[in-house]
C-alpha cells in the first residue's frame, strides 16, 4: 500500500507536468493543454512541430473508421471538422498512451476498441455528440497510465494480485492505493480543462449510476469496456470481464439483437483501426 | 470483412472497401468481382484488398471459446451477464461459419 492521502497523491497527479517519471514530451503536452490562455491554434502550430504526433494524429481521423470523404492534411482542418474538446482528448490520447506502451502492453489497444465501441453505441442511441463519447472511450483509463508511470512498483504488485486472486485490476488497486485509477484519471481531465461530460465519463466508467450529467455516456463507455474485454481485444491489467451495472444496462435498453448487431460492427471497425495502432 | 492477397480473389466476392489510388477511387465498395475485375485488381498495384466475410481467426474455435469462458467466470451470476456472455459466444462462433 502507498502511504498517501488522497489530497496528497491529488496533489502529485496535479503536478504532472513536473514529476521525473514522466517523459518530457508529455510533460509538455499536458502544459499546453491545460493552459486556458493558450490558444487552439497555438496548441496546433505546437503539435504540427512534432511531426510524429502530427502523423499520428492524422492517421487517426483519416483512418476509414471515420468515413471523411478525401483526407484531412492538417491539424487545423481536423479541428474544424471533429471540434476542438475532440482533436485535444485524440492528442492527448495519442502522446500518453504512447509513452506508455511498454508499462501495459495492450492498454493503448484496449482503449482504442472502447473508444470505436463507445462510438458506435452513441450513434446508435441517437448521441449527436458521438465523438465525444469516442474521446471518453479512448482515455478512460487514463488514470493507469500515470499510475504505471508514477508508482511502478506498486501498479506491478496491484497486477499480481488481480492475476493471484482473480480479481479485476480495478478490485485490487484498493488493496495498493487511496482510490482507484478513474478517479485519478478524471483529476487529469480535470486538470486538463476537459469539457464536465467527459471528466464525469472519466470518474465513473466503473459506476456509471452515479453520474448525474452523462448517464447515457457513462454507461455507454462502461459497457464498451465490458464487451470489448469480453471479446478479448487489448488487455487493461486482468484478464477478465468486470460485472455490468445494471440500472446502467437498462437504461441503454439495448435488445439481444441490437447486442450482436454492436459485436458485428465493432468486429469490421476494429479491422479499419488496425492502422492507427501506433 | 476480411483483408485477402490479390491471388486468393475468387469471382463473386464482394468489396468491402473501395480500392483507392491517391484521392481516386478507382473500384468503389460492394463492387461484386468478376474474373475480368479480378485481374484488372491484379494489375493496379495492390498487395490485398477488402472482401465481405468472416475475418479469419488466429486461434481454433475451441481455444476461442475456453478463453472466453475464463474471462467471465467471476461474473457469471450477475444481472445480465449471461445475456452478455451469450451474445459474445454466439459472435464468437460466428467468426468461424
Amino acid at each position: 500500500m502507498i502511504e498517501m492521502t488522497t489530497k496528497s497523491l491529488r496533489r502529485k497527479v496535479e503536478n504532472i507536468d513536473s514529476l521525473p517519471t514522466i517523459p518530457s514530451t508529455l510533460k509538455q503536452i499536458s502544459k499546453i493543454i491545460g493552459d486556458p490562455s493558450i490558444s487552439l491554434k497555438k496548441i496546433g502550430e505546437f503539435i504540427s512541430n512534432d511531426p510524429a504526433l502530427t502523423t499520428k494524429v492524422l492517421k487517426m481521423v483519416n483512418s476509414a473508421f471515420y468515413g471523411f470523404p478525401g483526407r484531412i492534411s492538417s491539424v487545423s482542418h481536423a479541428t474544424v471538422l471533429l471540434g476542438s474538446n475532440v482533436i485535444r482528448g485524440l492528442i492527448v490520447g495519442v502522446s500518453v498512451f504512447e509513452v506508455m506502451q511498454k508499462a501495459m502492453l495492450g492498454l493503448w489497444q484496449h482503449s482504442l476498441g472502447c473508444a470505436v465501441t463507445s462510438r458506435i453505441m452513441a450513434k446508435r442511441k441517437g448521441l449527436k455528440n458521438y465523438d465525444d463519447v469516442y474521446v471518453a472511450g479512448l482515455l478512460h483509463d487514463i488514470g493507469k497510465v500515470i499510475l504505471i508511470l508514477e508508482f511502478s512498483k506498486e501498479y506491478k504488485k496491484a497486477m499480481n494480485e488481480a492475476e493471484i486472486k482473480d480479481i479485476t485490476i480495478f478490485e485490487a488497486e484498493r488493496d495498493h492505493f487511496v482510490t482507484n485509477h478513474a478517479y485519478i484519471g478524471s483529476w487529469l481531465a480535470e486538470k486538463w480543462l476537459f469539457p464536465r461530460n467527459l471528466i464525469e465519463v472519466i470518474k465513473y466508467h466503473h459506476n456509471p449510476r452515479l453520474s448525474k450529467n452523462a448517464p447515457i455516456e457513462t454507461a455507454i463507455v462502461h459497457l464498451a469496456d465490458i464487451l470489448i474485454r469480453a471479446m478479448g481485444v487489448g488487455f487493461a491489467g486482468d484478464s477478465f470481464v468486470p460485472a455490468v451495472d445494471p440500472i446502467a444496462f437498462e437504461a441503454l435498453n439495448l435488445s439481444k439483437m441490437d447486442l450482436k448487431e454492436i459485436l458485428k460492427e465493432m468486429e469490421d471497425s476494429l479491422e479499419l483501426t488496425e492502422e492507427v495502432y501506433l | 470483412m476480411r483483408k485477402i492477397p490479390i491471388d486468393k480473389l475468387e469471382p463473386g466476392m464482394k468489396l468491402a472497401r473501395s480500392i483507392t489510388k491517391g484521392n481516386m477511387v478507382l473500384l468503389g465498395k460492394d463492387t461484386e468481382l468478376a474474373e475480368t475485375l479480378i485481374r484488372r485488381i491484379q494489375n493496379i498495384g495492390v498487395d490485398s484488398v477488402y472482401i465481405y466475410g468472416p475475418s479469419q481467426q488466429g486461434i481454433p474455435k475451441d481455444e476461442a471459446l475456453t478463453q472466453m469462458e475464463e474471462r467471465f467466470k467471476n461474473i457469471e451470476n450477475r444481472p445480465y451477464m449471461n445475456l452478455l456472455k451469450d451474445v459474445v459466444r454466439e459472435h464468437i462462433e460466428g467468426l468461424y461459419d
